[in-house]
């Protein structure tokens, strides 16, 4: 008798071939993304590592020159001065950042009525340019023709962008203005989802408001705090649009940040050696930064939900 | 908003994350939030005053604005400004910077989607593992520090001043986040689904198409906004690599407008206003998509 | 999943991919800019600014009419950033055909990467061309023996001007000497008038400061020293003295309030002198043309003042000497094609500094650099300003090149960047000098 058997599925051969849970050919689904990364993200950075080998005024024909670009980067007082600029702005957004997305993201966890209309608000600074608000801001600023000027008050009519604390100010300021509602949502959306009986609980023994805030508000977040803070650090180490349409390094080096200093050094005094080797100083920042920051918030892998 | 070292716990934890209607009406039984409330009302209007000041500035007339008081409206509304920002060719520039974000975030995200696919389906071999820690080491690299390079390979490309030079290194560096995020999201999807796909005789191929597309397309829709979003105010890389000015983005526009007329703040004001009026616009009407999925990805 | 789910998301994405393809396509073509222009056409790069824009484009067009085959494509950058530009356009093989710039250390940094055409054998088969100028022009346009550019447009030395309206209420006098001037400051500042504008931000405004404090202190063979390479030549007690006297005049608020963060480009510092905010200002001779286009009746009305910058009291410098820009120079793109190369040569016989341009550049108040202009002047309406600068530039002893243009542009920036930190009073002299110094000859 012959039985007229099915025949077998084309997937059982491969699903033998795969250990793991069978799946077919899926590699290849990764080289067009892989062939652009490299192309234009990973041989730019071992190009940037290469270039601070070599002497090249941008113009002419590129030298390969060993050391000279390090040595002349490392001996320059403007690269620790760099690196000064720009831990301060990273420290100084912190700073200011952190505690005001907090408290901001709590009061908008608790107030639903509000919430819509202040989260459309919050996020226009978020959807605009850099150097759209870094221009705004340089008029709204000007001593002689902004709002202080108009305005008549004194206060306001600092030199704010050519004094060089001020100016400093100013930065770690408008980049707090654009990124703080950003960070409000995300605590926000942290925070809505610590569970009430936490609270509940706190309340029957008797923790009042602000001992509530800080030991279960506060723990709860915190990693949300390390993400936050990742993206805020991360991020202040790179700034370049804002800074450069705002003060373009100034007053003097004020605002000279290492990103900054690069672009200078490179496309302002013809040297993209030296340039560069500032360039590969702000990726090995960068990294070690990314690496710290991982290092100190744990592994995230615990729930925090104990006790709930 | 430069690059991201992977956020701990990307994943939406359906598990774990509470559901809304636990936290409700805390506001009626509990004691006011003053501290936070201060700070909100008061961040609100930090973030309120400049984005009034340049909106009520761009519709003063140039005389106007160093008479009045800058904060009160003006008396006579004018679209003078408006009419000269759009004389100086901003409709083109405008028409740039759709090019080029269209250009890059479609490609981006299709490349991540797939490469996303590729794995979180078969990452245990050796390839795809060692692609996915070089996409997660791209999240720390920032622009700013190989822009040098990159110039050197749109010229040898003969790219510089095209448009395309913007949109290529755009691609590439939304490619890391872009493949964190999907991934996250695609491995959301139950493997059974994947399996009975298998067993009725389905290609990856197709179940990418069939299965991870449709269940993923929320992540797909954030992740497309976020990118265009940031290609659409990148300025470095125009600063660097367009010298034209018919080839100019929005930004770079911005920027060389206010350079030469930067003491006719009105002006000033309207190009400011015609440069973000397109992103608030889409923002307003698409805000629900973008929130939810941000601050899912973000919560825990 | 329901198949209308899929097939929306499948038109989804087949109409998103026809929009990105669509946009891929449209930014592979590459632009019909300066780097790749039409075939019988040459580009041309100048600054932006007005009036000098309207003067430089009016040639162009000029030109453009007389030579329907082979014309020019002008495109305009403004100041700074031109500085930039120009550079990374070289750099990719995309610089325009004709080249604006300073002559001088930027023109060398082009030379030696054999980035411009050597136009010395076409001056010497053209000579009526060379004739027809400055001879002191063709000084920034010769290096190491060879002419490389073409001297065009005005010169241009630095003016001290004055707002006679302000100094009549506050019953002041110009300064005759330095000492003047720091009397004038508290003066002024009392009043509540800035003795001197500064566009601060721009750097190489604060530098005409510089210039003529060591010229009028020690000479003009202080900075000739620093040109030369000599070594340590900033640590000259006359550099050193002259770097004080600045700071001296920045402590005693000397200049207009907020000045580091004016810039230059927009002429912002030009309307702190006319709007009377401002009693003084020193700033180059271009600035005549839009003070007086955009200053109302400040200079029809006569209230505009001018001299060259005063003697300081014990100093050896001459009194008749000057700085600033000894022309415009033009330079011819060495990769540019044979045809475009053409165009140029030709524009610059027959297209620049002819009548009209001439007529232009008189009406602004500049003074072009072609002899026998002279003449011209006295019946312009600005007969008397055009007067002063022709006599200035003409019986300078010596008319230095502007600093940032005279050196190398590393050196430039460094000068620059230290500049603007002696300005802010955030390094001494003695820092300046040394770290001038480290870059001698760079």
């Amino acid at each position: 008798m012959t039985v007229i058997v099915p025949p077998a599925p084309a997937v059982q051969t491969t699903r033998s071939a795969s250990a793991a849970g069978g799946h077919g050919p899926v590699g290849w689904m990764v080289l067009p993304a892989l062939v652009v990364f490299v192309a234009f993200g990973a041989v730019p950075l071992l190009g940037v590592l290469g270039l601070s080998f070599t002497t090249w005024d941008g113009l002419g024909v590129i030298h390969p020159s060993g050391l000279t670009s390090w040595h002349a980067v490392l001996a320059d007082p403007g690269l620790p001065h760099a690196m000064w600029v720009t831990f301060k702005i990273m420290a100084l957004s912190w700073l200011f950042q952190t505690p005001m997305s907090i408290l901001i993201g709590v009061f908008l966890a608790g107030h639903q009525r509000y919430r819509e209309f202040l989260a459309i608000l919050y996020f226009i600074p978020l959807l605009l340019s850099a150097a759209a608000i870094a221009i705004t801001y340089k008029a709204l600023l000007d001593p002689n023709f902004g709002l202080g000027a108009g305005l008549g008050i004194p206060l306001l009519q600092q030199d704010w962008l050519g004094n060089s604390t001020l100016a400093l100010g100013v930065v770690v300021f408008v980049v707090s203005w654009q990124f703080i509602p950003f960070h409000s949502l995300i605590y926000q959306g942290a925070v809505r989802q610590i569970p009430r009986s936490m609270y509940e609980a706190a309340a029957l023994d008797g923790a009042g408001r602000v001992r509530q805030f800080f030991s279960i508000t506060l723990p709860q977040l915190k990693y949300t705090i390390i993400t936050s803070s990742t993206l805020m650090v991360v991020g202040s180490l790179t700034f370049f649009d804002l800074i450069f349409v705002l003060t373009e390094g100034g007053p003097g080096d004020a605002t000279r940040s290492l990103a900054l200093e690069m672009y200078k050094t490179g496309f302002q005094a013809n040297l993209m050696g030296p340039a560069s080797a500032i360039a590969v100083i702000l990726v090995v920042v960068g990294l070690l930064v990314a690496l710290l920051l991982r290092r100190l918030g744990g592994r995230g892998d615990e729930s925090q939900l104990e006790g709930a | 908003m430069a690059t991201v070292v992977a956020p701990e716990g990307g994943r939406v934890d359906s598990a774990a994350a509470p559901p809304r209607s636990r936290r409700r009406r805390t506001d009626e039984r509990e004691p006011r939030n003053w501290v936070g409330g201060a700070a909100g009302w008061l961040w609100l209007v930090i973030v309120v005053v400049p984005l009034y000041w340049i909106v009520i500035t761009s519709f003063k007339t140039r005389a106007n604005y160093f008479t009045t008081n800058p904060l009160a409206p003006p008396s006579s509304p004018t679209m003078e400004n408006y009419r000269f920002v759009l004389d100086q060719d901003f409709a083109r520039y405008f028409v740039n910077s759709v090019i080029v974000t269209f250009g890059a975030v479609v490609p981006a995200v299709a490349v991540s989607f797939m490469a996303a696919y590729a794995i979180v389906r078969a990452g245990e071999g050796r390839f795809l593992r060692a692609t996915n820690s070089m996409f997660l080491l791209g999240l720390a690299i920032p622009l700013q520090a190989v822009i040098i390079p990159i110039y050197l390979i749109i010229i040898r490309l003969q790219l510089y001043d095209t448009l395309l030079a913007i949109i290529l290194p755009s691609i590439a560096f939304a490619i890391p986040l872009s493949v964190l995020v999907l991934g996250n999201f695609i491995r959301d999807v139950p493997r059974e689904l994947f399996e009975s796909m298998r067993m009725d005789g389905a290609t990856e191929w197709t179940m990418l198409w069939r299965l991870a597309l449709p269940l993923t397309r929320p992540a797909l829709v954030t992740v497309g906004i976020y990118q265009g979003l940031t290609v659409w105010n990148n300025f470095l890389l125009p600063l660097i690599l367009i010298q034209s000015p018919e080839q100019r983005p929005l930004p770079l526009a911005l920027w060389a407008f206010q350079g030469q007329y930067g003491i006719n703040v009105p002006a000033i004001a309207a190009s400011v206003v015609l440069t973000a009026l397109p992103i608030v616009i889409l923002y307003a009407v698409g805000r629900r998509q973008l929130l939810s999925g941000l601050t899912a990805g973000f919560g825990k | 999943m329901e198949l209308g789910q899929l097939s929306l998301s499948r038109r989804n994405f087949l109409g998103l991919s026809a929009a990105a393809a669509g946009a891929l396509a449209l930014s592979g073509c590459g632009s019909s800019g300066p780097g790749q222009a039409k075939s019988g056409e040459a580009t041309y790069w100048f600054l932006s600014g007005q009036p000098q824009q309207d003067i430089r484009q009016g040639a162009v067009d000029a030109f453009d009419k007389k030579n329907p085959d082979g014309t020019i494509k002008a495109t305009t950058f403004q100041n700074d950033a031109y500085k930039t530009k120009i550079k990374t356009a070289l750099g990719a093989g995309q610089g325009p055909t004709i080249i604006w710039g300073w002559g001088g250390g930027g023109l060398k940094s082009w030379v030696d990467a054999h980035q411009v055409e050597d136009l010395t054998s076409w001056f010497g088969s053209n000579a009526d061309v060379k004739n027809r100028l400055f001879p002191s022009s063709f000084g920034p346009a010769t290096i190491d023996g060879k002419i490389y550019a073409m001297p065009a447009e005005t010169v241009q030395p630095i003016v001290l001007y004055y707002n006679k309206r302000v100094f009549d209420k506050v019953g002041a006098k110009p300064p005759q000497s330095w000492g003047d001037i720091m009397a004038l400051v508290p003066k002024f500042n009392g009043a509540g008038v800035a003795p001197f504008s500064l566009a601060g931000q721009s750097r190489w405004t604060n530098m005409m400061w510089l210039e003529f404090a060591f010229d009028r202190v020690g000479g003009s063979e202080v900075f000739q020293a620093v040109f030369d390479g000599q070594p340590n030549a900033w640590s000259h007690p006359a550099s050193i003295q002259g770097l004080t006297m600045v700071q001296d005049l920045v402590k005693a608020n000397g200049f207009v309030k907020g000045f580091a963060s004016i810039v230059a480009d927009q002429n912002a510092d030009q309307a702190l002198l006319y709007t009377d905010k401002a009693a003084m200002m020193l700033h180059g001779s271009w600035t005549y043309a839009s003070m007086k286009t955009d200053g109302g009746d400040f200079v029809t009305g006569g209230h505009l003042g001018w001299m060259n910058f005063p003697p300081v009291e014990g100093g050896k410098g001459d009194p008749s000497d000057t700085v600033g820009n000894p022309g415009q120079y033009l330079s011819i793109n060495a990769s540019a094609s044979a045809e475009q190369k053409d165009i140029a040569k030709k524009f610059f016989s027959e297209g620049v500094l002819q009548d009209a341009e001439i007529k232009q550049w008189i009406d602004t108040g500049g003074v072009p650099i072609v002899n026998g202009a002279d003449k011209e002047l006295a019946s312009s309406d600005d007969a008397e300003f055009l007067g002063f600068v022709y006599d200035t530039a003409s019986k300078a002893k010596v008319f230095a090149q502007s600093w940032d243009q005279a050196l190398s542009p590393t050196a430039a920036e460094t000068l620059l960047d230290n500049i603007a930190k002696l300005f802010q009073l955030s390094i001494t002299p003695q820092q300046f000098a040394d770290s001038m110094n480290a870059v001698i000859g760079k």
